[in-house]
């Protein structure tokens, strides 16, 4: 398949066609909870989901936090506002997720989020809705975003192929921050051409956004691939044996592969988590109870009170990152933390942009198939965080990356991520590219075919 | 952590928890941050920290006041009074 935009585009739809697939999703919803808010679009364009974390002006933006219950943005997001103008997409829906990207499983919020390959297992977080969408659709892109792994993992997990751009490239202005220097708005499609058609739309510098940037985006597409020793080790047996012999058909189509070893990358996972929470713990102060969404009407108490009033609607991993954010930018511990945590960034960086400047990074996508929900509920922080293990590395440090399934085991996906250097955006997503040449996705569900 | 300390941290960052919820959270961080102790072994002085993962050149927006084309949009997110935003008492 090369793209499912332009095949959309060529083909005549029915009159009644956007009102056929909203009554689908409408009836379809409530099983699977993919969608905070269902749109009856009324333009002729591609089916475009977008993320609860993205503002598009006039309709609900909630992060799927209770404390953002009501809250219409008075304007679009900037990656919203250059899609638009293109007036190729009708907007369906805004997607589920979980609590301001808090989660790798889509369960920590009000309406825990279904894979659709197994309604009985976790759909991948944060961007759980946006993956859902892809799954269930055969015409659409999801805007979604990342911090730690929040696109792949729930690309992985519901077998769709999820991009995260380079940090920088895709302007933030109108994200509803978790963690500022982490967080990156990508795409998920059923189709690698589909997401470059979305990159090249919505690329560059947006004044919007002091962080982005017009730096060249190259495509350079690397036959040499790397697998880290270090992250390999931490992957089920079952999946690990099943992505070598991914990697041998990768063989036999012209790439050379190399194992390095890398012991700083074990320091990813606390190092990420030490600075995301410190950010996130600064982003949420703004949500105390009197703008944006839920309110509080007694105005007599004074604002401390009213403030922690307001933010019991906080769910308890929001609770959990504020009280750890708060602590870990306590003067006593920041150096201990939180400085150390931007040192170990600054590091592994350095290390993988060498290894990067004529290979491509590849590991499976996830260490494990996606948990029963009963299973994920029943985990702690620690092993919750853990599972982040191969989408954090390029999440620290700004690389692309891109998810996309390579085999099948027992209807669920088996996925890979291939990691490039910083700005190589193109080089990523052509390499999928290449591979859609030689494999074919299966889909349980093709909503919309014409 | 003491209890002291993490009641002062609830304080400071404006959370009240159930003593239920105090209790699970407390413990979760315990084991959370001996998770992440293992970041203060890393002992490199000569690295400099990356505030971010790319070199921002952070030229801050020009001191120009805008006019917000709709600000009965914007105001309709707040509680207002006679063009004011109501807020808590300080």
């Amino acid at each position: 398949m090369s793209s499912y935009i332009e095949e959309f585009e060529s083909k005549v739809k029915p009159k009644d066609y956007y009102d056929r697939l909203y009554d689908e999703l409408v009836r379809l919803n409530p099983r699977l909870n993919a969608f905070n808010a269902l749109i009856k679009p009324d333009k002729n364009g591609i089916p475009l989901s977008v993320k609860d974390n993205i503002c598009v002006k006039g309709i609900e933006a909630t992060a799927s936090s209770k404390i953002l219950k009501g809250y219409i943005p008075p304007f679009n997001a900037t990656v919203v506002e250059r899609v638009l103008k293109t007036k190729r997409f009708s907007i369906i829906g805004k997607t589920n997720m979980d609590e301001f990207g808090f989660g790798s499983f889509g369960i920590n919020c009000e309406k825990p989020a279904k894979n659709p390959l197994d309604e009985e297992r976790v759909a991948g977080g944060s961007s759980s809705g946006a993956a859902i969408a892809t799954a269930l659709l055969k015409y659409h892109v999801a805007i979604a975003e990342s911090t730690g792994g929040s696109i792949s993992a729930p690309a992985a997990f519901c077998g769709v192929v999820g991009f995260t751009p380079t940090y920088s490239v895709i302007s933030r202005y109108g994200l509803i921050d978790y963690a500022n220097s982490l967080d990156k708005i990508g795409f998920m499609a059923r189709s690698a051409d589909d997401i470059r058609v979305m990159l090249d739309i919505t690329k560059g510098k947006d004044n919007r956004d002091p962080t982005s940037t017009d730096s060249k985006i190259v495509g350079l597409h690397h036959k040499k691939l790397v697998i880290i020793d270090e992250l390999i080790d931490k992957v089920d047996e079952k999946i690990r044996s099943q992505f070598f012999e991914f990697v041998e058909k990768l063989k036999n189509l012209g790439y050379t592969v190399k194992n390095i070893n890398l012991n700083e990358i074990d320091l990813s996972i606390p190092a990420y988590y030490l600075i995301a929470m410190a950010e996130a713990s600064t982003n949420l102060a703004k949500f105390t109870g009197f703008k944006y969404g839920f309110k509080l009407n007694d105005f007599s108490k004074n604002y401390n009170e009213f403030f922690a009033e307001a933010r019991e609607e906080f769910g308890t991993e929001a609770k959990r990152r504020v009280i750890l954010g708060t602590f870990i930018r306590s003067a006593s511990v920041k150096d201990k933390y939180y400085s150390k945590s931007l040192i170990i960034r600054k590091e592994l960086i350095d290390k993988l942009s060498k290894v990067l400047k004529d290979a491509f990074l590849i590991s499976p996508t996830m260490p494990i198939m996606p948990p029963k929900i009963s299973e994920a509920n029943s985990m702690s922080p620690v092993q919750n965080y853990a599972t982040d293990i191969l989408t954090i590395p390029p999440n620290l440090c700004g690389l692309p990356h891109i998810s996309f399934p390579y085999s099948y085991s027992n209807g669920l996906p088996l996925s890979a991520q291939i990691v490039g250097s910083q700005f190589n955006d193109y080089g990523v997503i052509s390499f999928v590219s290449e591979w859609e040449k030689n494999f074919e996705y299966k889909f349980k569900y093709n909503i919309g075919e014409i | 952590m003491e209890d002291k300390e993490f009641d002062r941290l609830l304080k400071i960052s404006r959370i009240k928890l159930s003593e239920e919820e105090k209790q699970r959270i407390q413990n979760d961080i315990e084991g959370i941050l001996r998770y992440f102790d293992s970041v203060d072994k890393f002992n490199e002085a000569k690295i400099k920290p990356a505030f971010h993962p790319i070199r921002i050149e952070g030229h801050p927006r020009g001191d120009k006041i805008e006019k917000f084309e709709d600000k009965d949009s914007l105001l309709s997110n707040t509680k207002t009074y006679r063009g004011f935003i109501i807020g808590p008492r300080i």
